[in-house]
């Protein structure tokens, strides 16, 4: 069963893929990084099963869900309002 | 069997993802596909058993080198330049290199041959005495830390100090005055 | 007893694929952000949850199975505050939801 979870995360992430691939907006592109990255986390967790070193995988799994929300968070900050907070020059409203 | 199934389906969408990433033209989604790339090759490491890199890929793939790049591109713009050269020779100098490089590994031994000289050497004496020297489960552990100890703090006062002129450079500091076009409601 | 949680971690983990792959179908065939939005939601809530579940019952009583409900609790908290900036900086910068379309 742990094998039937893995073979459907992996064509999750194919599909998650494909529209970061295809994504005609930045925000589609954006969303699909963040499902690849839930789907990662699910990954090495379910793959530590498969393999049957699960305690070790695991802190990888935790590890990924806290430094991607970092991420996701960035780059969603820089796409609303450009940049990353610094003191700058008054910006040119460059709005995608 | 399935192990290797994984290995290649990941690989596949590793290539996928770097001939997106190049083709793209907004260097903001081409952040985000470095992002992807990232997590899809720490579940490579992972799959190929190597459980210390794919933490390193986390903590610098998708954490650092995402932010780095994102304040660079709130620095420099978004779009990227035309190039002004053709990328001809440049492509024949990298075509060359990687045809020698390629070559270059035909006479390399096969992997994982456990009569290579590579494993000859210290590699028995590290696994042997690790456990009672060290104490370290993790052999690769070991000799990052105790071993090799003293190079990695240099690597780490070279990392450190690459780190703090980064951010030198790209001035992150608090926003002045919240940008009057978007209101936070 | 033993039975009972290997078929309920089973189901779990059936539940969970299937909702993830449902999420992933939506993810790219739904029209636009604020609608592959709710895709992405499935395979974020449900069918990871489910998923984490699923290998929490098959874990049996050990530190294991503190991770998983700990890596379950700190999705369950992100992924929804994840997707609702998204669609906060989406509707900054497209303005106009497939639904406002007048053409349809």
């Amino acid at each position: 069963m742990f094998t039937l979870t893995g073979i459907a995360l992996l064509v999750t992430m194919v599909l998650a893929l494909i529209r970061a691939i295809k994504g005609p907006t930045v925000y589609d592109r954006i969303l699909a990084s963040n499902a690849v990255g839930t789907k990662t986390v699910l990954m090495i967790a379910v793959l530590g099963f498969i393999v049957g070193e699960p305690d070790l995988y695991i802190d990888i799994a935790l590890m990924y869900a806290l430094i991607g929300f970092i991420g996701t968070v960035a780059v969603l900050k820089v796409s609303e309002f450009g940049d990353l907070g610094q003191a700058q020059s008054p910006r040119d409203g460059d709005k995608s | 069997m399935l192990i290797e199934t994984i290995n290649i389906v990941l690989l596949g969408m590793l290539a996928l993802t770097a001939l997106a990433a190049v083709r793209l033209h907004d260097l903001f989604a081409v952040t985000i596909m470095f992002g992807i790339y990232s997590l899809l090759a720490a579940v490579v490491f992972v799959v190929l058993d190597a459980v210390d890199v794919a933490f390193t890929e986390a903590a610098v793939g998708v954490g650092i080198s995402t932010v780095l790049m994102l304040a660079t591109i709130g620095l420099v713009g978004r779009h990227e330049q035309r190039p002004v050269h053709r990328p001809l020779l440049p492509l024949l100098v990298v075509a060359v290199t990687g045809a020698a490089l390629v070559y270059g590994t035909l006479d390399m031994p096969f992997f994982a041959d456990p009569a290579a000289p590579v494993h000859q050497h210290v590699v028995p004496y590290y696994l042997g005495k690790s456990p009672e020297q060290t104490g370290i489960p993790n052999v690769v552990t070991s000799i990052l830390a105790s071993y090799r100890g003293y190079d990695t703090l240099g690597e780490l006062a070279v990392i450190f100090t690459a780190g703090v002129g980064v951010l030198a450079l790209l001035g992150l500091r608090r926003r002045k005055r919240p940008s009057k076009e978007h209101p936070t409601p | 007893m033993n039975l009972a949680l290997n078929l309920a971690s089973d189901a779990l983990l059936v539940i969970g694929a299937l909702f993830t792959l449902v999420g992933g179908i939506g993810l790219l065939r739904l029209p636009d952000v604020f609608t592959r939005l709710h895709g992405a939601g499935i395979t974020d809530t449900l069918g990871a949850g489910a998923i984490l579940l699923g290998l929490a019952l098959a874990a049996g009583w050990s530190l294991l199975l503190g991770k998983l409900l700990l890596l379950l609790a700190i999705l369950a908290l992100l992924n929804p505050s994840a997707s609702h900036a998204l669609a906060r900086a989406a509707r900054h910068g497209i303005r106009r939801p497939w639904l406002d379309n007048p053409k349809i």
